[in-house]
């Protein structure tokens, strides 16, 4: 049908304007890559000599290693904490709908001002967290310990992105129908059995594109390290992407930070493609 | 589910007070923080009125600040416009992605190609960003901030919104179809007013997404094109961490999105997995 053709014209801008603005960028960083290039010096083409710096880098290690431990554990906390709170929010009653409304909340605070905020409430001296502790007779020292710096990272990100899975969760458990429940609660009086053996599975498809999204989107990280502790104390806290803005903007070494990017960029890759069946199955 | 017996419910409520006192918790001491005097943020106290005397003299100081207010008005202008541009072409996409079926390409290879690029870190984009703006001179202006959010909002537009037009039955299209109206008129006539609900949702999370966004604002703009979260950001560096303007900047800065949020509660889980996940 010929009437049909006018559905290029309504796809094509979208494709065209995000086609432009990353195929360009990301061929000109693949370009980048194989040069060696300083602001206000030339470019000379050095091979792959920006990849092998790369990888014989400690730095580079170290920050692969503080990423995926602070992605990995905030992931895992998250998964567990919103499948608890979803679990607890199943059962419909009176004002829960306000409290998950609150809940959703640190989702959408902007994470930079989170990452202020966290100076607040982290602060070591008289910041509430340890004052709180205080009565337990605790200090720790959030800010100032390569150890505990990652934990505070770790606990804000938790902070904002609970909510996520716990809604995801909670819309996940209300899909499972009713009888099902009633048919289980026939054989069982358990809630620990119900959970394990009837929700927990039913769930499991909506569980594995959490965790893909999050590991995804958890390698992004950056707004909070640079504004809690600009990656430190030392380098403790420099996250991946927190090393390529600093390589490319702050010692403007432009072929080194491409070469880091495409590792990044490799690895995001072959998560999707471990997740991409799953992925297609769910989009067709 | 069983009915739950007395005592139950009341672990059920205690349990539910504990999560939301943890959680509100960061807000709270952001607002407690933006109406203490200077010392009082060391001194550590937990309650207006009883601890210490709210004012308000930490909020008149940052609003009545030039280069707040200008931050202001750049993170609503680079949202509002970016939301606006996202919308208009991402309805489009999205309409004829959910309406139409495309041969070579399949509709499914082009939705797993535009959510591929809400998968990729912003960070690898930020050198070939940067020394691209330079040599069109846009380094430091709104009209780049506004190209690269447009860039990184849109796939997420897209596949959100197909599946909203995805629930419009066929059957409304084909009626229309028959009575001969183009694509055009059912798309504005038929999709859009159906469809009204979700496209506000879609807007109201996009318009959440640009205001957030930092690190391209960071990496693009330095002076007069600076955006909210960079002006937080770069407090630290000029005049130490003074927790009481930390407490203003913060709410400033998150309530426009924690606000909207509120409202958009309902679409928030479709829009959030990419509508992997029925909300």
């Amino acid at each position: 049908m010929k009437r049909q053709q006018i559905k290029f014209v309504f796809l094509l801008p979208a494709v065209i304007w995000v086609l432009a603005f990353t195929i360009f960028p990301l061929a000109y960083a693949i370009r980048l890559s194989f040069f060696s290039y300083h602001l206000g010096r030339g470019e000379t083409f050095v091979g792959g000599r920006n990849f092998v710096q790369a990888f014989t880098y400690p730095r580079f290690w170290g920050s692969i290693r503080i990423t995926f431990s602070i992605v990995l554990i905030a992931v895992v906390l998250e998964i567990v904490l919103g499948l608890l709170f979803a679990w607890h929010f199943n059962r419909e009653m009176r004002g829960d709908k306000v409290f998950r409304a609150l809940i959703t909340l640190p989702l959408f605070a902007t994470p930079v001002a989170v990452g202020y905020l966290g100076i607040t409430l982290f602060y070591e001296t008289s910041g509430p967290i340890n004052m709180f502790l205080s009565f337990f007779h605790i200090h720790i020292p959030w800010l100032s310990h390569p150890f505990w710096a990652k934990i505070s990272i770790i606990l804000l990100d938790t902070w904002i992105w609970t909510p996520f899975c716990f809604l995801v969760f909670l819309s996940g458990f209300r899909a499972i129908s009713e009888e099902i429940y009633e048919a289980a609660y026939l054989d069982t009086n358990s809630e620990l059995q119900i959970f394990r053996y009837i929700s927990l599975p039913l769930l499991l498809p909506i569980l594995g594109i959490v965790i893909a999204l999050r590991l995804v989107e958890g390698l992004k990280i950056f707004d909070l390290p640079y504004t809690l502790l600009l990656g430190g104390p030392g380098t403790s806290t420099e996250v991946y992407p927190l090393l390529v803005y600093r390589t490319a903007l702050k010692n403007f070494d432009f072929g080194s930070a491409s070469a880091l990017s495409l590792v990044l960029l490799g690895i995001v890759m072959s998560i999707v493609i471990i997740f991409f069946k799953q992925l297609r199955r769910v989009y067709e | 589910m069983r009915k739950l017996t007395s005592l139950q419910k009341s672990r059920h409520h205690l349990t539910t007070a504990i999560i939301l006192v943890i959680f509100c918790f960061p807000l709270y001491w952001a607002i407690i923080n933006s109406i203490k005097m200077p010392l009082e943020t060391f001194a550590g106290s937990w309650v207006p009125f009883l601890q210490f005397k709210p004012t308000l003299v930490n909020w008149a100081k940052e609003l009545g600040d030039q280069s707040t207010r200008r931050a202001l008005a750049n993170s609503t202008i680079v949202s509002l416009c970016s939301t606006g541009i996202v919308l208009f072409i991402g309805t489009l996409a999205a309409f004829s992605l959910a309406v139409f079926k495309f041969e070579k390409l399949k509709n499914q290879d082009i939705i797993i190609w535009f959510l591929s690029q809400r998968v990729m870190p912003p960070v690898i984009f930020i050198v070939p960003f940067f020394l691209l703006m330079r040599s069109f001179k846009l380094i430091d202006s709104l009209y780049a901030l506004i190209l690269v959010n447009v860039t990184f909002v849109l796939p997420f537009a897209v596949i959100i919104m197909r599946e909203i037009f995805r629930g419009i039955p066929q059957e409304l299209t084909d009626a229309a179809l028959v009575d001969g109206a183009s694509y055009w008129q059912i798309f504005r006539k038929v999709a859009l007013p159906l469809a009204t609900g979700g496209l506000v949702a879609t807007g109201i999370i996009c318009l959440a997404i640009v205001w957030n966004e930092f690190i391209f604002a960071l990496s693009l703009s330095y002076d007069r094109a600076v955006v909210m979260p960079v002006v937080i950001a770069g407090s630290e560096h000029t005049r130490g961490v003074e927790f009481w303007y930390v407490g203003v900047r913060v709410l400033l800065t998150m309530s426009l999105p924690v606000v909207v949020a509120l409202f958009a509660q309902r679409y928030i889980v479709k829009g959030l997995t990419l509508g992997a996940v029925k909300g």
